[in-house]
């Protein structure tokens, strides 16, 4: 089998950051020391990153390095795992998230997430799109319309299904569905938005959409993807994260990681040779 | 070859094939064996007359042949009699149902088939439905209206006649039952009321002289209806009809006591099938009479889906809570495993069990206190702390209890977590996401948790006999008399009409055929409330069909 280095699209280098020592203004999130146990068993040790606002950021790495669970970190999605354990902090906007005044409902708000599967509720399309506007009380009918078209349109869902709104979300295609739980997310307005590997479970045309999409939500939102697959990583992300066995390995613009990449794991890694 | 034919699989097949069938064959069996013993009976059978002479005397007998059986002839020869004449080794004997049970010793009567010298089917036989002593049989001979014989047409006579006085005895009952029972009931309460101001210490003379104004304009109205009411079963005693029995003699039966006649022999199949319909139809809408025997069983019906509806309405929360605790809040350890297994064996325990249970703690306990607390003017005689409909609902409620803990459970555990995730990572809490998504999602099995319970708890006799069940229940647990639904009566139920009538009857042959009848009625209306829920869930099913994928 024939590999090769990922081509990388996103070759503005003018945009390139300093990832170690980014001004406040520019960071969204710095994961600083965490560690995170599953029982006995250390899961991420002593990650440090600084992940920059309204961009898109990869994490990328073998299965079981770690990269999903540290994407569920930044929403407190471990927290539903009963035996996991996590030392460390995670700031977002100055404030630890791990910190006990800290009320998870609220920074999930914040911090959106989008699942490998497609995960529609059952109900109408436009029922999924203001559920969390009606957890939060929201009862006006044309702040909801509102709310609805504008995310929809925002992933690039609205054409498709402006006529359908109130048929079950289950009528929808795959790809159709991971962009309806897009837009239910980034309906409520988050400041970050998490995508665990969104196109693992979609066919090629439906990836490239949402890909487009991922381009264009970075505009509104800084956008943390967790992805298997290197071509994504470098077609979609400004940065790219390279985990390993629970450790971050080498974080660097995603031009740089995937053309010359400092560390021997890594070109192991985008080469081909394991994973 | 045969090892061959091992190997395929095919005696497996042949197996679990056969298995399914015997399954399908018992039950199909059970049903159309019940059905057709009970629905049968409802059919106009042919009134034969015989003219009977050997072992008994010579006599006339008319009835309806119910039942033939052979009896071994040496069997027969050893009570004395004498069967030379006769070949073959058996003597076919026959169950006629004769009827006019005041007039003979019994109305079935076993007639040896060899005592038959001939036997006819005249078309003028009558039968006579009445609302004592069952059927009568025989010729009509003169029909008297209001003392004067009718002889323009004396059968048409007849049945406007009988029309007639069916419909005062309705409009009487009615009255009765009705606006009578209704002063009786507002009699009774102003006692209640008068009784409860004098436990307080409350009562003053104006209050006295209010209540006995109210009880002086009940008893005026009273009267009023009384009047009414006689005047109607007056009415309905005008007529008679004078009919010619098997004995030959000459029987008047007062019209107020016959609620229905006909001529099986003269009619046609439509004839038949419309009569048999209206039997039918009178089954299930009538209130039984003559010690359950005779009539109809509407009230056990009644009592029977009321009180299923009413321990649904318990169940179902009470067992979606527990499930949801189990399943979402407690800790996975094993406490929660052992409180689960209990649960499981509490579905084994035997219902008498339960029944004891009611009786002393929802029946004694709960409603002696309730008695004490909120019925003191009522004492000595109980409200709530005597078996009625409400406790036997909870004590089949506790009993079906495990199942619809069960399946909800079961239920939960199958909505794929990535659903919660989706609901809990756009800022839902735990409870938010059960009562918007999970619960919703998993309503078909709560459904199916409920639909094995009314199953269940459609069928339970033998609790019931301690917590609520009676014989005969004047009233239904649902009236026109305020606060309208009665929970503390208690009620009539199909189950237990079938013992009542199949084992505790007097008349054994004719409450044969009534208990392969309410055995009928009983699966029936188990069934209906089965299929009416299954289409529930189905609908539910489709609504959240995403479980599939």
């Amino acid at each position: 089998m024939i590999t090769v280095a990922p081509q990388v699209n996103n070759a503005d280098t003018s945009k390139k950051l300093d990832l170690e020592n980014l001004s406040p203004e520019l960071t969204a999130l710095e994961i600083k020391n965490l560690d995170l146990y599953y029982g006995d068993k250390q899961a991420l040790s002593d990650i440090n990153m600084l992940i920059p606002r309204g961009q898109v950021t990869a994490f990328i790495g073998p299965s079981g390095c770690g990269k999903s669970t540290l994407l569920r970190c930044i929403n407190r999605m471990n927290d539903l795992v009963d035996t996991c354990r996590i030392e460390g902090e995670i700031n977002l906007n100055g404030t630890n998230i791990y910190d006990k005044s800290v009320d998870v409902a609220a920074l999930r708000r914040n911090v959106g997430m989008v699942f490998q599967r497609p995960n529609p509720f059952p109900k109408s399309i436009y029922e999924n799109v203001v559920y969390g506007l009606r957890l939060q009380g929201v009862k006006d009918k044309r702040k909801l319309d509102e709310v609805v078209e504008r995310s929809l349109r925002g992933a690039a869902l609205w054409d498709e299904v402006k006529d359908r709104l109130h048929d079950s979300a289950f009528g929808l295609s795959g790809g159709q569905q991971q962009r309806l739980v897009i837009a239910r997310s980034i309906a409520i307005e988050p400041e970050v938005l998490l995508l665990d590997e969104p196109t693992s479970a979609l066919d090629p045309i439906s990836t490239l959409v949402i890909e487009e999409l991922i381009n264009d939500l970075k505009e509104k939102y800084t956008v943390v993807i967790v992805t298997h697959n290197m071509q994504q990583a470098a077609r979609v992300s400004d940065q790219t994260a390279f985990m390993y066995m629970g450790e971050l390995i080498e974080y660097s613009d995603t031009n740089t990681l995937f053309t010359t990449p400092t560390k021997k794991k890594t070109e192991d890694y985008i080469t081909g040779r394991y994973g | 070859m045969v090892r061959q034919w091992f190997k395929s699989g095919s005696p497996w097949i042949w197996m679990t094939g056969g298995a399914v069938s015997i399954s399908l064959i018992s039950v199909l069996g059970l049903l159309a064996m019940i059905a057709w013993k009970g629905l049968s009976f409802f059919w106009p059978s042919e009134v034969v007359e015989m003219h009977l002479q050997g072992s008994v005397q010579k006599q006339t007998v008319i009835g309806e042949i119910y039942d033939r059986e052979l009896v071994p002839k040496s069997r027969l020869e050893a009570t004395g009699l004498d069967f030379s004449n006769h070949p073959g080794e058996y003597i076919e004997r026959l169950l006629v149902k004769t009827g006019n049970r005041e007039y003979v010793e019994l109305d079935f009567r076993w007639i040896l088939s060899t005592d038959i010298q001939s036997q006819s089917t005249p078309a003028q036989i009558a039968v006579f439905e009445r609302t004592k002593n069952g059927n009568f049989y025989g010729y009509v001979e003169r029909v008297i209206r209001d003392g004067q014989v009718v002889t323009d047409n004396p059968l048409e006579a007849l049945e406007e006649m009988v029309e007639r006085a069916v419909d005062l005895n309705e409009e009487a009952l009615d009255l009765q039952n009705g606006e009578i029972g209704h002063i009786n009931y507002e009699l009774e309460r102003l006692r209640l009321k008068e009784r409860a101001y004098q436990l307080d210490d409350e009562l003053t003379p104006e209050i006295i002289a209010d209540l006995e104004a109210q009880r002086a304009a009940l008893r005026e109205e009273y009267k009023v209806l009384e009047k009414t009411l006689f005047e109607l079963r007056n009415g309905a005693k005008r007529d008679e009809v004078v009919v010619r029995d098997m004995r030959g003699e000459e029987v008047t039966l007062p019209l107020y006591q016959v609620l229905d006649f006909w001529f099986p022999n003269d009619m046609g199949f439509f004839a038949k099938v419309g009569h048999y319909m209206s039997q039918i139809g009178k089954f299930i809408s009538d209130d039984p009479r003559e010690a359950n025997t005779e009539g109809g069983v509407f009230p056990a019906i009644f009592g029977t889906v009321f009180m299923v509806m009413l321990m649904a309405v318990i169940v179902t929360p009470f067992g979606v809570v527990a499930a949801i605790y189990l399943h979402e809040y407690a800790a996975k350890n094993a406490v929660t495993k052992m409180i689960r297994i209990a649960v499981i064996n509490l579905a084994g325990v035997p219902s008498i069990v339960y029944g004891v249970f009611g009786l002393g703690f929802f029946v004694y306990m709960l409603g002696g206190s309730i008695d004490a607390l909120f019925y003191p003017e009522a004492s000595p005689s109980p409200v709530f702390g005597t078996p009625g409909v409400i406790w036997s609902a909870l004590t089949l409620a506790i009993l079906t209890l495990p199942v619809v803990i069960v399946s909800t459970e079961e239920g939960l555990s199958r909505i794929p977590s990535t659903v919660r995730h989706g609901s809990l990572a756009l800022g839902a809490t735990k409870a938010e996401t059960l009562w918007r998504i999970i619960i919703p999602m998993a309503s078909p099995a709560i459904m199916t948790g409920l639909i094995l319970a009314v199953a269940r708890a459609a069928g339970e006799v033998a609790p019931l006999m301690l917590v609520g069940v009676v014989k005969m229940a004047p009233t239904l647990p649902l009236d026109g008399n305020f606060p309208y639904i009665h929970l503390d009566r208690k009620f009539m139920h199909l189950g237990f009409h079938i013992y009542d009538v199949g084992f505790q009857s007097p008349n054994v042959e004719a409450a044969r055929p009534l208990v392969y009848a309410t055995a009928f009625l009983l699966v029936t209306v188990i069934i209906a409330l089965n299929i009416t829920a299954i289409g529930i869930r189905n609908h539910l099913r489709e609504k959240f069909r995403a479980l599939e994928n």
